[in-house]
């Protein structure tokens, strides 16, 4: 696939899903709900990222964000946030990153795989094309973006300052869907994979006190994505109590 | 040169002692003085040189040629060629090629030494060329540069003597790799054939053959090909290759007994040989039997039974199956030749006797026959019609014995068996009967798959060949019998023939089936043999069936002697039974168990033979409790029990788990029994035996099976697979034999009606360790197994089931293989992605254009005249029939036949052969060259007549009156040209309906008519343009002059034409063109914009990008710094911002932007205004003064405006995130 050709609605999607998958490591890695020994460098989107050894953890990310890919294809338009939630032991949210979609487009499925050709009746390619959005971001600009998303994501700790919850995180995957929309996806006989979200986690369930930091936005014409850090009124309680125990820290970081 | 011989010969060192010529020389000739005394000593080798007496020549080339073989020269035409020339040049050779090399000077030596090799090629080519005197000296080889790697044979020597002779240049080293053009070797060593990998490397046959053929043969068929693997040491393998020639050289003397012998004394002698023989064998089997079990002691590997495993895995198991030992018998037998061709592959009704006698085939055919009928049966009962013809035995059912569960299964057996049923019972059957099945099969398909309350039998006869053959054997009953292709003695001791079947009592001695008969006498010398009888299994068989059939809701043929059956609803029937006629109390009896006792005493009223049911809710357990009612019996596995029968089983005692299965549990979670692997996870047995398996053997474990009986699969592919007696000699045989299976394949295709779509070849190579011939007689031995697939494609693209094709097909994969045909041991030929051969008569894909098939004129030899010409096809119908009526009688013209005429007339002209482009030509196959010279010879010598013939008559094409147009031959092939014509046809309909087109037809040119030149003229044409015309247009113009000569207006020529010819440019339009739905659009809706007055009247300036708001923002905050900011202007910000982060209205950018653009005011106010930011309100001082604002009144409204507008923005976000912005 040409880099340089606009993209389609499937190929959008797994760019996106894709980028989620990669950000959930990195996220789990800054904001150190693991240990870091359990993080690999690497590199992606030409950046350094870290991707956890853990086949568990791995399991875990990738099969939540198949579902969120699964959602997002089946049914598009109905996502309209995937939230990584930084939580204490207690399932209290403290941090949430979050991924916010939006679809500018409606796009018919025969239109959303990636390329075709048509034929006359003996075979001579009349038109070969790809279901590309038109006037769509590139594949390479969206790269592009995607890497400074997550340089953004790795310089995050100076805005958020450090949890130093130690074993006390832990972690969840949230999709919120449009008002009245449940999720859909099931495989076979399996349970959909989806459960109803804590409330606290959720956007709904933000106090007006939360702050929320604006990473990064990106608009590829086809679903518009937008990546967010919101620290919850609890973490800022948390944290003001804390700094007003020890003094100056808070100080320093308000210049 | 002559009498300077004994000159020469003065160093003896160059002669043997008693060489009596030289001797005789010696005494003879009188020495010349002492010139060639003092010469001598210091050049003797070019005196030698000098003079070439025959004996010494050949000595000394011999002397030096030892020397060839370990270090070479290098071509050194210079040189060569200096020494064919005059003398005064052999002078300088004395001093020079020829003269002593200075101690460290070795390049000279090695310069020297090559010149001095060239030397003697020359001399080679020019000596005994000349000696030879006849035919002169053939220069096959010429341009060819030799050198030789290694021992070969013939040796060096020799064939280097052929190269030089031949015209080719030998070189004895290869520094230049260059130059040389073909190495030449027997064998190489892995580094060597790895630096020649990419250079010609070829048998010394090839040269011995092109001598002997007179050319140059094609080095490609004598590529050297490293005969082992690399990465094994050679030598090692080399080594036992030799040892087993030797136990074959054992083998074989013994076998080969006196014919006086009696047979006792024979068997005797054989089978202390093959005791003797196995103890030989055994050390050199590489992977001896007792190394798997050492190596897991706990797992002791499971025997298999076969009698030719393919794979060493299995050959492993099988007890005394020695890997390595050929067969002796087969070594024999294949080493006579009409053997060969009666009794393997070779054979060409060989396929044939295979399906004849293979029991594996007939049991995979009558499989498939049977499901058939059940499938049949099962239409039939879903279409209303009554199962007719069955319980034809008429044996009566019935179980003795009064209870009144008897007489309820008795009942309900009757009422199956629907004749002589109990009248009472009829109506309420009637009304079941018919819609019943399908019915059901609808219900089970909703139902939840464990449904505990189905009632499953798994049928499975008891050693059922055994049972069957010992019918009219009453005689051998409890005695051990066995069914087998080898019957009394024959095969003596030795017999690889593999055991089908054996009886209950041959099993106690540990025979099974899969063991080779020689095995089994092993185990129990008693042993009887009995035939196949595959008429009567086929009867019993079908008996068997049809009885099963009267019962069953629902039927699975699993084979022939085994099938499931549910049959819930008649169980469920006998329960109402029960219950009706009994109180509720019912004896605790098995419905279920008493019905398969039924069903097992009638089949044995119809066939003699018993039968085992297994009784359980789903078809594993079903099978499960057959193993357990074996033999003779029957066993009900209730929902209850299922765990507790399971755990003490072995995890391949369910059906569908193997050795394979068995191993990886052993190996991976350290249990093969089912109990054990019980308290095993889901997740765990899916990792140690893969996802799928995994799963099925935990809900195995727990009773719980979730297959349906398939009782109308639908076949998925057709295939054809012989593995036995595949021995080929070369690729011929082997080609004619992959056609014969193509033929077997499409037959079977044929049978089912079916065509396909692809095609798989599967191949067995004989593994490089098995001896070319197997253990088992003719088997296939231990084998590589190679698959390649391939898209079947007739003609059109379309599925087939035509022989030649497949064979095609086949054979191409096969020849892609590029296998040694001698090496292959079994070949299969499969056809999947089947398809209704029926429903295809509107053809799929691409359409063919029909191209007239090139006729190529053979010419014919002159006694052949007589005969008369290939007979054409007569071109069949008039298509277009013109309204026209009869022309004159005045134009008729001479017409002739078209037959005869075709024949005459080349499809295809060839150009004169002063335009054939030489290289081109020259590029032809040979066979098509060679067919082009003879036909331009045939023409130099009989040149064609000039189109414009001296007699004045121009040849045209001729229209006979009643149609003007030619008669065209449209037989379009395989092609639905209607299809396509029709849409291609004029929306007027025009008078000749051209609805049978010769579009895609090169117009044929039937009929020659010579017209005179007189008539031309009368027609109004002026002669020499006619003649120039191209053919068609001057037939249509022939036909319109007519036309228009008769009087009749009709059509005009160019009527059809002029229809035509918009059609060829509406063509695009009517074709039913595809037109791709536009591709989606891009949304980026239109960013926010901050609007400006601009300088200029009427402008507007719009800002969205960050930095351009950001700067407006300052220039604002910047011009307000004395004042409070206007609430306009806040509101005039606010709004924009606002807009930016509502999502209703803008991107998520837009919040990124706004965020920006808020974070800048926020610096500038904190840049001017920074003290007031958290300034309190209670503290708050002065605002104005004076009218004057105050720094801080204008510092605390700018922070109010700012945290208006920031809390209208939170408020927007909040929408979408909860929360607030925030600004660190």
């Amino acid at each position: 696939m040409d880099p340089d050709t606009p993209l389609s609605f499937n190929q959008t999607v797994r760019g996106i899903t894709e980028f989620i998958e990669v950000a959930t490591h990195t996220i789990l890695y800054v904001r150190q709900v693991y240990p870091a020994e359990i993080f690999v460098r690497r590199k992606k989107y030409n950046t350094p990222v870290f991707q956890s050894r853990h086949p568990a953890l791995n399991e875990y990310i990738s099969g939540a964000v198949k579902a969120v890919a699964d959602e997002l294809m089946l049914v598009h338009g109905n996502v309209h946030k995937v939230v990584v939630v930084i939580k204490n032991n207690e399932d209290v949210a403290l941090e949430r990153f979050i991924f916010a979609m939006q679809n500018m487009i409606q796009v018919e499925a025969y239109n959303k795989e990636t390329g075709y050709a048509t034929f006359d009746a003996s075979e001579h390619l009349i038109h070969s094309s790809t279901y590309s959005v038109e006037d769509a971001m590139t594949a390479s600009v969206l790269g592009q973006y995607f890497r400074s998303f997550l340089i953004k994501l790795s310089m995050v700790e100076s805005q958020l300052g450090q949890l130093g919850l130690g074993d006390d995180l832990s972690f969840a995957i949230v999709i919120e869907l449009k008002d009245d929309k449940m999720p859909t996806v099931t495989h076979g006989k399996d349970p959909p994979p989806w459960i109803p979200a804590t409330l606290d986690n959720t956007t709904t369930g933000t106090s007006e006190q939360a702050e929320l930091h604006m990473l990064r936005a990106v608009d590829t014409g086809i679903i518009n994505l937008s990546f967010a850090v919101q620290e919850s009124e609890f973490k800022l309680n948390m944290e003001k109590s804390s700094t007003a125990s020890s003094s100056g820290k808070g100080k320093e970081r308000a210049v | 040169m002559a009498p300077l011989a004994p000159a020469g010969s003065a160093s003896s060192d160059y002669f043997e002692e008693d060489d009596p010529a030289f001797l005789q020389a010696l005494c003879e000739v009188k020495l010349p003085g002492d010139l060639s005394s003092s010469q001598a000593p210091s050049e003797p080798k070019h005196e030698q040189q000098l003079l070439p007496p025959p004996q010494s020549g050949l000595k000394r080339s011999r002397e030096s040629d030892s020397d060839d073989e370990e270090d070479n020269p290098r071509a050194r035409h210079s040189v060569l060629a200096s020494v064919d020339d005059n003398e005064e040049k052999a002078r300088y050779l004395q001093n020079h090629t020829y003269g002593a090399s200075t101690f460290g000077n070795f390049g000279e030596y090695m310069t020297r030494k090559r010149a001095k090799l060239q030397i003697q090629n020359a001399e080679f080519d020019d000596g005994e060329g000349v000696d030879a005197d006849g035919p002169p000296p053939s220069r096959i080889f010429h341009g060819l540069q030799i050198y030789i790697n290694g021992y070969t044979t013939p040796s060096v020597q020799e064939l280097r003597k052929l190269i030089v002779q031949h015209g080719g240049i030998f070189h004895a080293y290869l520094d230049k790799k260059s130059i040389v053009t073909h190495i030449l070797t027997c064998s190489l060593t892995p580094a060597k054939s790895k630096e020649f990998q990419y250079m010609k490397v070829v048998r010394p046959e090839w040269l011995v053959e092109s001598v002997n053929a007179g050319v140059l043969l094609p080095w490609q068929t004598y590529i050297f090909k490293v005969a082992d693997r690399l990465e094994q040491t050679q030598g090692k393998r080399v080594a036992q290759r030799t040892l087993f020639d030797s136990t074959y050289d054992l083998d074989q003397r013994p076998k080969t007994p006196p014919a006086g012998r009696s047979q006792d004394s024979d068997i005797a002698n054989v089978s202390s040989l093959s005791s003797h023989l196995s103890q030989l064998a055994r050390p050199q089997t590489p992977t001896p039997p007792k190394s798997g079990p050492s190596s897991t002691p706990s797992t002791p590997d499971r025997t298999l039974y076969t009698t030719d495993p393919a794979t060493p895995k299995e050959a492993k198991r099988v007890p005394g199956y020695a890997v390595h030992k050929s067969n002796p018998h087969a070594r024999r037998a294949m080493q006579d030749p009409a053997w060969r061709a009666a009794h393997t592959s070779v054979a060409p009704d060989f396929i044939e006797g295979y399906y004849r006698n293979s029991r594996l085939h007939h049991l995979s055919t009558w499989k498939a026959e049977l499901k058939n009928l059940v499938a049949e049966a099962q239409e039939r009962a879903d279409s209303g019609a009554t199962l007719g013809g069955t319980g034809g035995d008429g044996a009566v059912v019935g179980v003795t014995g009064g209870t009144e569960e008897d007489l309820a299964v008795t009942k309900i057996m009757k009422e199956n068996m629907g004749a002589d049923a109990v009248s009472m019972r009829n109506a309420q059957l009637v009304m079941r009967s018919p819609s019943r099945k399908g019915k059901e099969k609808a219900e089970r398909a909703v139902e939840v798959h464990n449904d505990e309350t189905r009632i499953i039998m798994h049928c499975d006869f008891d050693s059922f060949f055994v049972s069957a053959g010992l019918v009219d054997r009453p005689h051998l009953k409890d005695k051990p019998v066995v069914v087998c292709h080898s019957q009394g003695t024959q095969g003596g001791q030795a017999s690889t023939s593999e055991i089908a079947s054996a009886s209950y009592e041959a099993r106690k001695f540990g025979i099974k089936s899969g063991m080779s008969l020689q095995q089994a006498r092993k185990l129990c010398p008693q042993v009887i043999t009995i035939p196949y009888e595959f008429q009567r299994y086929k009867q019993f068989s079908l008996q068997f069936y049809t009885i099963l059939m009267t019962h069953a809701d629902d039927l699975q043929a699993v084979s022939v002697d085994e099938a499931l059956i549910d049959v819930t609803g008649s169980v469920r029937r006998i329960h109402t039974e029960i219950s009706q006629s009994q109180n509720l109390s019912a004896s605790p009896i098995d419905p279920a168990k008493q019905f398969a006792e039924a069903i097992r005493s009638q089949v044995r009223r119809a066939t003699g033979c018993e039968v085992s049911i297994g009784i359980a809710h789903n078809i594993m357990l079903a099978r499960v409790a057959s193993r357990r009612a074996k033999p003779a019996g029957s066993f009900h596995i209730l929902p209850a029990d299922a765990q507790s029968i399971l755990a003490p089983l072995d995890i391949d005692d369910l059906h569908g788990f193997g050795y394979a299965a068995r191993q990886k549990a052993q190996e991976k979670l350290g249990a093969t029994n089912l109990g054990e692997l019980a308290q095993k996870s889901k997740v765990v047995l899916c990792d140690a035996l893969g996802k799928g398996t995994g799963e099925t053997l935990f809900k195995a474990i727990r009773g719980i099976d979730e297959r349906k009986l398939e009782s109308d699969k639908p076949r998925k592919s057709v295939s054809c697979d012989i593995n036995y007696g595949i021995r080929f000699e070369n690729n011929e045989q082997a080609e004619t034999f992959i056609y014969q299976l193509a033929e077997e394949v499409a037959r079977r295709l044929q049978g089912i009606d079916m065509v396909g779509r692809a095609l798989v070849l599967k191949i067995m190579k004989r593994d490089p360790s098995a001896p070319v011939e197997a253990p088992k007689f003719m088997g296939h031995g231990l084998c590589e197994t190679c698959t390649k697939q391939i898209q079947l494609v007739a003609s059109g693209g379309r599925a087939t089931n035509d022989y030649k094709v497949i064979g095609e097909h086949a054979w191409r994969l096969l020849k892609s293989f590029n296998f040694d045909p001698t090496e292959l041991r079994g070949i299969g030929v499969q056809v999947h992605k089947l398809e209704k051969s029926g429903g295809t008569e509107i053809d799929q894909g691409q359409a063919v254009l029909p191209f007239k098939p090139v006729e190529v004129t053979k010419v014919q030899p002159k006694t052949d005249q007589a005969k008369p010409p290939v007979k054409q096809v007569h071109p069949p119908q008039i298509n277009i029939e013109p309204p026209s009526s009869p022309v004159d009688a005045v134009d008729a013209v001479a017409l002739r036949e078209p037959s005869e005429l075709q024949g005459q007339v080349p499809a295809l002209d060839l150009p004169s052969f002063s335009q054939v482009d030489r290289s081109v030509f020259d590029a032809l196959p040979e066979e098509i060259r060679k067919e082009l010279e003879s036909e331009y010879k045939r023409r130099s010598i009989t040149p064609d007549p000039p189109p414009a013939s001296p007699a004045k008559r121009v040849r045209f094409p001729s229209l006979k009156p009643t149609d003007v147009f030619p008669k065209v031959k449209i037989s379009v092939k395989g092609t639905n040209v209607k299809r396509i014509t029709q849409q291609l046809a004029p929306r007027s309909r025009s008078s000749i309906s051209p609805k049978k087109t010769t579009l895609f037809r090169k117009r044929e040119v039937p009929f020659k008519v010579t017209i005179s030149e007189a008539e031309v003229k009368k027609l109004g044409f002026d002669t020499e343009v006619f003649a120039m015309l191209p053919k068609t247009i001057q037939r249509e113009q022939v036909a319109n002059a007519r036309f228009k000569k008769s009087g009749k207006i009709g059509v005009t020529f160019g009527g059809p034409r002029r229809v035509l010819k918009p059609i060829s440019r509406l063509l695009p339009r009517t074709r039913p063109k595809y037109v791709p739905p536009p591709p989606p659009q891009a949304n980026f809706p239109a960013p926010p914009t901050l609007k400006q007055q601009a300088k200029a009247k009427g402008q507007k300036l719009y800002f969205s990008e960050t930095d351009d708001v950001q700067k407006v923002i300052e220039t604002w905050v910047h011009s307000f710094l004395e004042h409070p900011p206007n609430s306009k202007d806040v509101a005039f910000f606010a709004k924009y911002l606002v807009q930016c982060v509502d999502n209703a209205r803008s991107t998520d950018s837009g919040l990124e932007r706004a965020i920006a653009v808020t974070k800048w005011w926020l610096v500038l106010l904190r840049r001017h205004f920074g003290v007031w930011e958290n300034a309190d309100d209670l503290d708050m001082g002065e605002l104005k003064r004076g009218g004057q604002w105050t720094s801080e009144g204008i510092g605390r409204a700018w922070w109010s405006a700012f945290r208006d507008v920031k809390g209208q923005m939170d408020a927007a976000a909040r929408r979408k995130f909860g929360g607030c912005l925030s600004l660190r």
